[in-house]
């Protein structure tokens, strides 16, 4: 049975300032005269969306800024209504959007447990029930009768979403709030919102940008985009097709504005970094999905170094760090002569998803003192054909090159794309 | 009808800790904390009766001090609801955009704070009996009728403004000075006893007199204040004929200003 039901739901608002006093009085005297009066544009947040959520699920919700992820929360939490279609909603609503709406930050932790409680609808009585959970699930007890304004930030954070989720609702709404607190906390909000789901079936409707962790914990997952639902389906699916936009939409690719360093000592300048390979799309380079990646980085050493060490990595567009390489774990020394030095470094059958990573680099000499450092001082792609992204699993970041055996006859399953030719492999240490 | 009863005590434990956030808040860092709720009415007090020293103004037997405060009362109540009503939801546009519960929860809220600083008055209302030697008569199980009359009245008001003021911010700026010129054409400083002697006994104002009367009650809080100083002062039942325009007047436009509210409500999270 359907507990929330969307229907051809839209929400326009208006473009353009509000109107004054005066021109309200204005537009309707012309419009009383018979005129007609200049309307400003409408704006559609949310186009025509119908879906319907069962009992126990847990959707997603994923898209751009702007995409009508919030209005669609809103509508739902009846805060805003809407312009056309109908909304069913069976069951009591615990809204978590923007957790701690309503915090006084005069009043103690424990008089704004009990007013933001009223607030999401709890009765006094059972505040006073789950008073004690609630300040031990935000580990609080300390501070529990100071002012709210003398907390950090996570604190308040914290309690609030110990409150919010103390709720006893069918249906949580939750709105970009697991970004929040240390990674302790938001670990432990994800293991309350599993347990809210596997053991007591609630329903929750969930938004973030932090799509890898969505796709761990939905069931189901919907895109929107411009107001329109764009895929609602399996997570692995929605969110691929978000990525997938996301990393290859031209204007997101990050230019190549030449080399921009993080720190830089001036002993030792980046002449160039190069991906070396053929294939370019809309000037990035491009890397078959399990091929080699070879790339070569020029360097003008203003002075003899000796004992250099080297780290290299990948990053995705949202600067996580994929991968990572050291020279430290070279087992030789390397060093680098006065003038123009050649460093190659290649990557043997690159196992990472489909999408766009950029490159970080980092010099040191032998005390570690930064010489020069950098992310994203170059990007490429990671290509894939369709039929093979379908094949694997999805939710991960990599892949693993990994090498399978059954029944003892071993064999190498991936083999996509042929290795670089030896000649230019050799030379390179590992 | 029965929904909105039903709703507003659905509701009544939201009320209640707004309320006691609201007062709370308010003397929280407050040296003489609640001691502000009194200053108000004590100080206009002082200051009409210093006036009154150098303007006559018929007070009849009751002594004039407690004359006046006892209108000052009734009006400071319904002044501070009202303006603390129609500024209500602007105020809380941080909950309005994030939590839904029914929107006239605020005005009726802060009806509701207001309720316990007149408490408060009552205590320096008793205090001034005591030095004047007054007794309270059976009339005064009047009040709870006339202060919920008074909330009704502020409620008119509070609803109407509150939803204009998301859309005209002008609402909240232009009601203090409304209010103020309110409380002139209401019998606060001078009792309605005066009013009623010049237009309906010696008719001040020709044959528009009885009109002009008629129209003076039309303003809810005439009745309201002359009632209250009668159960409470004078010992007498209240002057209905005083009550009953102005009653009239809030059994029409309190339905109203309430579904024009309901009407608005939908669009203050787009709007505010």
């Amino acid at each position: 049975m359907a507990i929330i039901e969307v229907e051809n739901l839209t929400k326009e608002y208006r473009l353009g300032a509000m109107q004054g006093i005066k021109q309200t009085l204005l537009n309707t005297a012309t419009r009383l005269a018979g005129k007609k009066v200049e309307e400003r544009p409408l704006f559609k947040a949310l186009d025509d969306v119908s879906f319907s959520v069962a009992q126990g699920e847990v959707v997603g919700i994923i898209g751009h800024n702007g995409a009508g992820k919030s209005t669609l929360l809103k509508i739902l939490a009846k805060i805003s209504t809407p312009t056309r279609g109908s909304v069913k909603v069976n069951g009591r609503i615990a809204p978590l959007i923007e957790v701690g709406a309503g915090f006084v930050p005069e009043f103690t932790g424990r008089e704004n447990v009990y007013l933001n409680g009223a607030i999401l609808g709890m009765s006094r009585q059972e505040i006073d029930q789950k008073f004690d959970e609630i300040v031990d699930f935000a580990e609080m007890a300390e501070f529990i009768d100071t002012p709210v304004k003398r907390y950090s930030s996570g604190m308040q954070v914290k309690l609030a979403f110990a409150v919010a989720t103390s709720i006893e609702s069918e249906i949580l709404i939750v709105d970009e709030v697991l970004a929040v607190g240390d990674i302790a906390f938001q670990r432990k909000c994800l293991g309350r919102m599993e347990s809210f789901m596997k053991n007591e079936g609630r329903t929750v409707l969930i938004v973030g940008h932090n799509i890898r962790q969505l796709e761990r914990i939905c069931t189901r997952m919907i895109l929107l985009k411009h107001g329109r639902i764009e895929c609602d389906g399996e997570p692995g699916k929605a969110s691929k097709q978000f990525l997938d936009e996301t990393t290859l939409k031209p204007e997101h690719v990050i230019e190549n504005k030449g080399i921009l360093p993080h720190f830089d000592s001036g002993d030792i300048e980046v002449l160039s970094v190069e991906i070396i390979t053929d294939e370019y799309k809309e000037g990035t380079p491009v890397i078959a999905l399990f091929a080699d990646m070879h790339i070569r980085i020029r360097v003008r050493a203003h002075q003899v170094f000796n004992e250099v060490e080297m780290n290299f990595g990948l990053h995705n567009p949202e600067m996580v760090f994929i991968s990572k390489s050291s020279t430290s774990l070279l087992g030789q020394s390397t060093s680098f002569v006065d003038g123009e030095n050649v460093i190659d470094i290649l990557v043997k059958k690159i196992a990472l998803c489909a999408g766009t990573y950029g490159i970080g680099f980092a010099m040191y000499d032998w005390s570690r003192r930064p010489l020069w450092g950098g992310n994203g001082i170059v990007w490429f792609t990671v290509e894939a054909p369709s039929d093979y992204i379908s094949r694997l699993p999805p939710s991960t970041q990599s892949y693993m090159p990994a090498l399978w055996a059954i029944n003892q006859r071993q064999s190498e399953a991936i083999t996509y794309a042929p290795a670089l030719p030896a000649t230019q492999s050799s030379g390179f240490t590992s | 009808m029965l929904t909105i009863a039903k709703n507003l005590y659905d509701y009544r434990e939201l009320m209640a800790t707004l309320a006691w956030k609201n007062i709370t808040l308010r003397y929280k860092q407050a040296y003489l904390g609640i001691a502000w709720a009194i200053l108000k009415p004590i100080t206009l007090m002082l200051i009409f009766t210093l006036v009154k020293s150098f303007v006559g103004i018929e007070s009849g037997d009751i002594p004039y001090p407690i004359l006046v405060f006892a209108a000052l009362m009734p009006w400071t109540f319904f002044q501070e609801s009202t303006s603390e009503g129609v500024t209500s939801v602007v105020g809380n546009t941080a909950l309005i955009k994030k939590i839904y519960f029914p929107r006239e929860i605020f005005p009726i809220t802060s009806v509701l704070t207001k309720l316990v600083e007149l408490g408060i008055n009552f205590v320096i209302l008793a205090g001034l009996m005591v030095w004047y030697q007054m007794m309270p008569s059976i009339y005064i199980l009047w009040v709870p009728l006339i202060i919920a009359y008074t909330i009704l009245a502020a409620l008119t008001i509070a609803f109407v403004g509150a939803a204009i003021n998301v859309y005209y911010r002008d609402v909240g700026a232009a009601l203090p000075v409304l209010l103020s010129l309110l409380m002139y054409a209401s019998p606060v400083i001078y009792p309605l006893q005066l009013v009623k002697d010049k237009l309906l006994v010696q008719q001040a104002a020709g044959e528009w007199s009885d009109a002009l009367y008629t129209l003076y009650t039309l303003n809810p809080l005439a009745g309201i204040i002359d009632a209250f100083q009668n159960v409470v002062l004078r010992g007498i039942p209240p002057d209905l004929n005083a009550m009953i325009p102005g009653a009239i007047m809030i059994a029409i436009l309190l339905p109203l200003s309430y579904l024009y509210f309901k009407r608005a409500e939908s669009y203050f999270a787009d709007v505010i």
